[in-house]
């Protein structure tokens, strides 16, 4: 997947975007198939900014994580004191940068970099995480699930 | 002694830490740290970028923090570590 360069789709049906290098068979808003048309990033932008442009509270980010993570083999990390700083500095993050950047890393400036330590990260495949135990994300936020 | 550089996060727990240690190993040996918050200060952030060869080559290809710098020697230690592990590391620099 590196270095492949990810393209705009619209579903013509019910307007759902997707970005990747192809777009999904069956839209997963409105079940229909092959409804994907490929649109410029410009289109992409107009569309999703016609919708409601609010931010997730950090409660509702919490409530997405445990949601997200409960899928998966690790869980948000049970030390709540902990949780929350982070969300503070995620959210100061997001506040001040536009995006949901790890408090437990700077920035480079690159964008395709910088993508990289948006929060939740592709933390599974970290050293921190990968092939250990008790392993965790870089910040702590993710803990794998014993 | 040399002028180390620590680059450290408000909101990071592994940062809350490491800076009881970095305060300890200051006391008992002298060492001293220049203590740079990176997520609330530009010019902090632009500074630990602007070393960042270094710290990717030692962080997971990543600028992580807390991370520590001999800017001198260009040598750096990432993440939460042990007492010891930092103290020998600092001592090594001077």
């Amino acid at each position: 997947m590196v270095g492949m360069k990810k393209r705009y789709w619209r579903c013509f049906v019910c307007n759902d975007i997707h970005s990747g290098i192809a777009p999904p068979e069956l839209c997963p808003t409105c079940k229909v198939l092959n409804a994907y048309v490929e649109i410029s990033a410009a289109e992409a932008r107009q569309i999703l900014g016609l919708c409601d442009d609010t931010t997730l509270t950090p409660g509702e980010f919490r409530s997405a994580i445990e949601r997200f993570a409960a899928a998966n083999e690790f869980q948000v990390n049970p030390d709540r004191e902990r949780v929350d700083l982070l969300l503070k500095g995620i959210f100061e993050n997001e506040g001040r940068y536009g995006l949901k950047f790890c408090p437990c890393r700077v920035r480079t400036k690159n964008w395709d970099e910088d993508l990289r330590i948006v929060c939740p990260c592709h933390f599974t495949i970290h050293e921190t995480y990968k092939g250990i135990k008790d392993g965790e994300c870089w910040c702590g936020l993710f803990v794998r699930r014993t | 002694m040399a002028d180390l550089l620590m680059f450290h996060g408000r909101e990071c727990p592994h940062c809350h830490r490491m800076m009881p240690l970095v305060e300890k190993l200051e006391n008992e040996t002298g060492v001293r740290f220049e203590k740079r918050e990176v997520w609330h200060d530009e010019a902090n952030q632009d500074l630990m970028r602007s070393h960042q060869d270094v710290f990717k080559a030692k962080c997971g290809g990543q600028l992580r923090v807390p991370a520590f710098l001999n800017p001198g020697t260009k040598d750096a230690l990432c993440g939460e570590v042990e007492y010891e592990k930092l103290k020998d590391w600092a001592l090594k620099q001077s």
